[in-house]
């Protein structure tokens, strides 16, 4: 095996949200996105140091974000999306509520609207 | 305070403001349309500043409980509330699925007249909130609002790369 899948409780979506809450760490996940790389190759376009970006990569593998293979020297990172999909679903319901509630209001401002003109 | 994550969401209703004021300030409209889906119970309703607006939300068995107090009423324009999550007594509690949500939203509605119409706009901050909790509700608007344009083609490329 080459990803490290050590079975832990799965972080929870303020993990996430909070390792998304950052410009760089969301470009990293761009570029994983795209396909596995090294602190080095995501190093390059970020004019960053590599210990910097590996700072940056702990706290998305903390997040659950990404995952390390442990035994290749290179040991590059991947992208695991599904928290991500977890905390886009809650952020959809919080969005969903309101825009819900409006729908709804509008449908009532019609009604009140009707009882004033008849 | 200016550099508070803020998310927004604006709608326009083919209605006149003083209209769409009173959905928000009388219980038996603001119980209408308030929760998609959820039978709504409203338990106590004081647009006033100091006033509250205790609301309960019936899902079947289960209900949820909000607190909102108004810290800011100007008719027909403007209404401020800080809105929390509560238990039945309405203390306020952490959400169970997100601890680090803030447990209080800054709430600001704006009605603007504009021919007819009425451009509603809400926004909501974390209202004095820990480090985490601002962190926590910066991502979720990072990704959901102003961000989201990159956002929404790094999530298409991460749900392919979920379904390999």
């Amino acid at each position: 095996m080459n990803i490290d899948l050590t079975t832990q409780p799965p972080p929870s979506l303020d993990t996430v949200f909070a390792a998304m809450a950052d410009p760089t760490r969301r470009a990293i996940l761009s570029r994983l996105a795209k396909g596995e790389a090294s602190v080095n190759e995501i190093a390059s376009p970020f004019e960053m140091s590599q210990p910097a970006v590996s700072k940056h990569l702990k706290v998305l593998e903390r997040a659950g974000l990404v995952t390390r293979a442990v035994d290749q020297q290179r040991r590059p990172a991947r992208l695991n999306a599904e928290p991500m999909r977890e905390a886009v679903a809650w952020l959809e319901e919080f969005r969903t509520f309101w825009t819900g509630s409006f729908d709804q209001l509008d449908g009532l401002l019609d009604q009140l609207k009707k009882d004033v003109e008849d | 305070m200016s550099d508070l994550p803020v998310y927004v969401l604006e709608r326009e209703f083919a209605a006149p403001r003083a209209l769409v004021w009173r959905t928000w300030t009388e219980a038996d409209l603001l119980a209408h349309w308030y929760g998609p889906g959820v039978e709504t119970v409203i338990h106590e309703l004081d647009v006033k500043p100091g006033g509250q607006w205790l609301n309960e939300m019936k899902m079947g068995e289960r209900s949820g409980y909000q607190k909102s107090v108004y810290t800011e009423v100007t008719p027909p324009e403007r209404l401020v509330m800080l809105m929390s999550t509560t238990d039945e007594d309405w203390a306020l509690t952490p959400n169970p699925m997100m601890p680090d949500w803030p447990a209080t939203l800054l709430t600001v509605v704006t009605f603007e007249e504009a021919g007819g119409t009425t451009k509603m706009r809400l926004e909501w901050s974390p209202h004095e909130a820990s480090e985490a909790e601002i962190a926590c509700f910066a991502g979720a608007v990072e990704n959901l609002g102003k961000g989201w344009g990159a956002g929404m083609e790094m999530l298409e490329a991460l749900l392919l790369d979920l379904q390999k």
